[in-house]
């Protein structure tokens, strides 16, 4: 069977996990003692305050089920979209000397088309925060 | 590679046009002397004048019949343009951006029709359907296209992860994406690569609405506004059948035997259960949709022979479907009553528009000296030549004999109802009806002025 | 480890998606149902990708990297579809102030 992540078979034994296990016991175990002191220690106020949002401080009203202004999501959907293109210069980056001058122009019509969009973007006013 | 290129620079363009330009009519003049420039640099192509010279690494082959097809593709699109470009105008306020998304298609299109890499198929099917989603729900307000575009969409993508995981089998039993240098032996059918074959072969039924997998598509093409519904029906399926068709003979053509049963079984479903359901139809709109599931059905039967001749059918086969369903969607646009009531008594008020639509009509039914019946008996000689698949044959004339019911049923309206059909027609549209009309009895009867430009 | 555990775990993805895909009602579900099923494929072509590359690198240095490449073209089409999907399921809360699917059957009558 072909190996596809190379771990060493020689580092895999069982006393190699030792500090992974004192970490977890460490984690878990400060996790639980942290819940319990404060639960034990912390002062007790039951008042009906309590059992409201909490919104920074100010007394909340309304449904948060509000329509939202369109410019939110459409900022966004644009924020997924050139930044996910980004990833195409990874391949790029790695292999810049190789690719030398042919790809330097491919790169270069990539972001021309890019920049098209992007000017659209603007000139569309789909980025325009005042109304 | 000429169109290719010029299509990508021309959807920018077009975009940009909707900012710069303000008048409507020089939107849709420089759509339509694009579209035009690009039919011209395709045909040069096929003529042997390259204007660019692009190391593609083997990923992309532009043989004739890739050209010949994109050239037919571009060309129903330009009648498109013609015919049915105005009535854009009344889907909704981004009208620039219409054009601009349409020479998107033709760019994943030509990708599609091209392809020598199963990424450039996926690159060429996902630069089609993506633009396609945003049309079909172009219509904002309408719940009807906000339901077809949803629908749309989820079957989409859903079909695209089908086709994805056939694509990563593929390539982890040929360690290739090229379709050239995978070599599957017929003697030892593995599991990876017969698995990524069934793949495949669903989710390239999902896209050209082959049954079983062809729900979604009479809710699509309703809900869609009707000008981009005739886009959908004709062009795209025309070229999603050729990709289907370079996928099965190219990459897979090894172990015919292994899908060809398959196949046989979906263009029967494909034929019985879009022939039988138009029947039952009461909007002409949604017949058409179970009509264009049917002629898929019909164009199914060149997948299955992969012959000479199935390949020579195919195109004449995309080139008479598509002009003649693109001519009946644009007397559609025009209508305001969608139902077969709607096209009552049209043949006194408007006799040329009703006498080219007869004539599409009667092409789509395939009856002889249309270019209809020639495509269907290319079709039908495919199938013969196999040797195999005779219940086919005589299947598929039985389902032929239905589809005339539907048909005739809009001819009988215009002529032997009487009824008001509200309609009103340029001259410029009626003129662009009749050249059709006349293409269509002009490749019905000499189907060689087509063909023979794949072999010289 | 063998391939054969990445095989099965993107085959398990992908299944997990294909079941949501047809079970669930609400939109955005059985869109990250699909973008599951993606991600089952993008994990299973870079598992190939290291494979045929450690089974071929001895006659060509790069031989496997088109999978991995493959993944990023993926990965970017996927970002188009979201935004396209969620306009549109935007655009259709707006008209009927719900994602269920359910609601997507006036086409029928």
């Amino acid at each position: 069977m072909i190996h596809l992540l190379q771990i060493n078979p020689s580092t895999a034994e069982a006393g190699s996990y030792l500090p992974v296990a004192i970490q977890l016991i460490f984690a878990v175990g400060l996790v639980s003692v942290l819940m319990v002191a404060t639960h034990l220690l912390g002062p007790k106020r039951k008042t009906s305050d309590k059992l409201q949002n909490f919104a920074s401080g100010i007394e909340s009203h309304g449904d948060a089920r509000q329509p939202m202004a369109i410019k939110y999501f459409l900022t966004a959907i644009l924020f997924v979209l050139f930044d996910v293109e980004v990833i195409f210069f990874y391949p790029y980056a790695v292999n810049f000397k190789e690719l030398g001058w042919s790809g330097f122009w491919a790169v270069l019509m990539f972001v021309g088309f890019f920049l098209c969009g992007f000017t659209y973007i603007i000139k569309k006013g789909a980025l325009k925060w005042e109304d | 590679m000429n169109a290719l290129i010029l299509s990508a620079v021309l959807g920018v363009i077009m975009m940009f046009s909707g900012i710069l330009l303000k008048q409507k009519s020089a939107v849709r003049g420089v759509a339509i002397t694009g579209l035009a420039a690009l039919l011209l640099v395709n045909i040069l192509e096929l003529r042997g004048i390259h204007f660019f010279k692009i190391d593609v690494a083997g990923m992309m082959y532009f043989d004739r019949f890739a050209l010949l097809f994109i050239s037919i593709a571009l060309f129903a699109t330009l009648v498109y343009f013609i015919l049915s470009a105005k009535d854009m105008e009344k889907v909704g306020a981004d009208y620039a951006e219409y054009f601009a998304l349409i020479f998107f298609i033709i760019c994943g299109i030509i990708l599609v029709a091209s392809f020598k890499s199963l990424l450039i198929l996926f690159l060429g099917i996902e630069i089609i359907s993506i633009p396609l989603y945003i049309l079909t729900g172009a219509d904002k307000r309408n719940l009807k296209g906000n339901e077809g575009s949803l629908k749309y969409f989820l079957m989409g993508a859903f079909s695209t992860g089908l086709m994805l995981m056939g694509i990563a089998l593929i390539y982890g039993a040929a360690g290739t994406f090229d379709v050239e240098k995978m070599k599957f032996a017929i003697e030892t059918p593995a599991v990876l690569p017969v698995t990524g074959m069934l793949l495949l072969l669903f989710s390239m039924s999902f896209k050209v609405s082959a049954a079983p997998f062809h729900f979604w598509t009479p809710d699509v093409y309703d809900g869609a506004p009707t000008v981009f519904t005739s886009f959908m029906a004709t062009v795209v399926k025309a070229a999603v059948f050729i990709g289907f068709i370079r996928l099965f003979d190219e990459t897979f053509g090894t172990f015919q035997v292994k899908w060809q049963m398959w196949l046989a079984v979906i263009a029967a479903v494909t034929l019985f259960i879009g022939n039988i359901t138009a029947v039952f139809q009461q909007s002409v709109k949604r017949m058409l949709a179970y009509s264009s599931i049917a002629q898929a059905g019909f164009m199914l039967l060149a997948v299955y022979a992969m012959n000479t001749s199935a390949k020579e059918g195919i195109l004449l086969y995309a080139a008479a479907y598509s002009l003649a369903t693109i001519g009946i969607f644009s007397v559609l646009n025009k209508l305001n009553d969608y139902t077969f009531e709607g096209f009552n008594g049209l043949a006194k008020q408007q006799p040329v528009v009703a006498g080219a639509l007869t004539i599409f009509l009667l092409s789509l039914a395939g009856i002889p000296l249309t270019a209809g019946f020639l495509a269907k008996f290319f079709m039908l000689k495919s199938v013969i030549d196999t040797g195999t698949g005779l219940w086919l044959v005589i299947f598929a004339v039985l389902m032929a004999a239905v589809s005339v019911y539907y048909y005739f049923r809009v001819i009988q309206a215009m002529y032997f109802k009487e009824g008001k059909a509200d309609i009103t027609v340029t001259g410029r549209f009626k003129w662009a009806l009749v050249t059709i009309a006349a293409l269509i009895i002009i490749l019905g009867t000499f189907p060689n002025i087509l063909i023979n430009w794949l072999y010289f | 480890m063998p391939i054969n555990y990445y095989i099965i775990l993107s085959i398990a993805l992908f299944c997990i998606g294909i079941v949501g895909v047809l079970t669930r009602r609400n939109a955005i579900i059985i869109f990250m149902c699909i973008e599951l099923m993606l991600n089952a494929v993008n994990l299973l072509l870079v598992a190939f990708s290291k494979m045929h590359h450690l089974a071929g690198k001895a006659v060509l240095e790069t031989a496997g990297t088109d999978g991995q490449l493959f993944v990023f073209f993926i990965m970017v089409v996927a970002a188009a579809e979201v935004s396209v999907g969620l306009a549109i399921i935007v655009m259709m809360y707006r008209n009927i102030h719900s994602v269920d699917v359910n609601f997507l059957n006036r086409l029928k009558h």
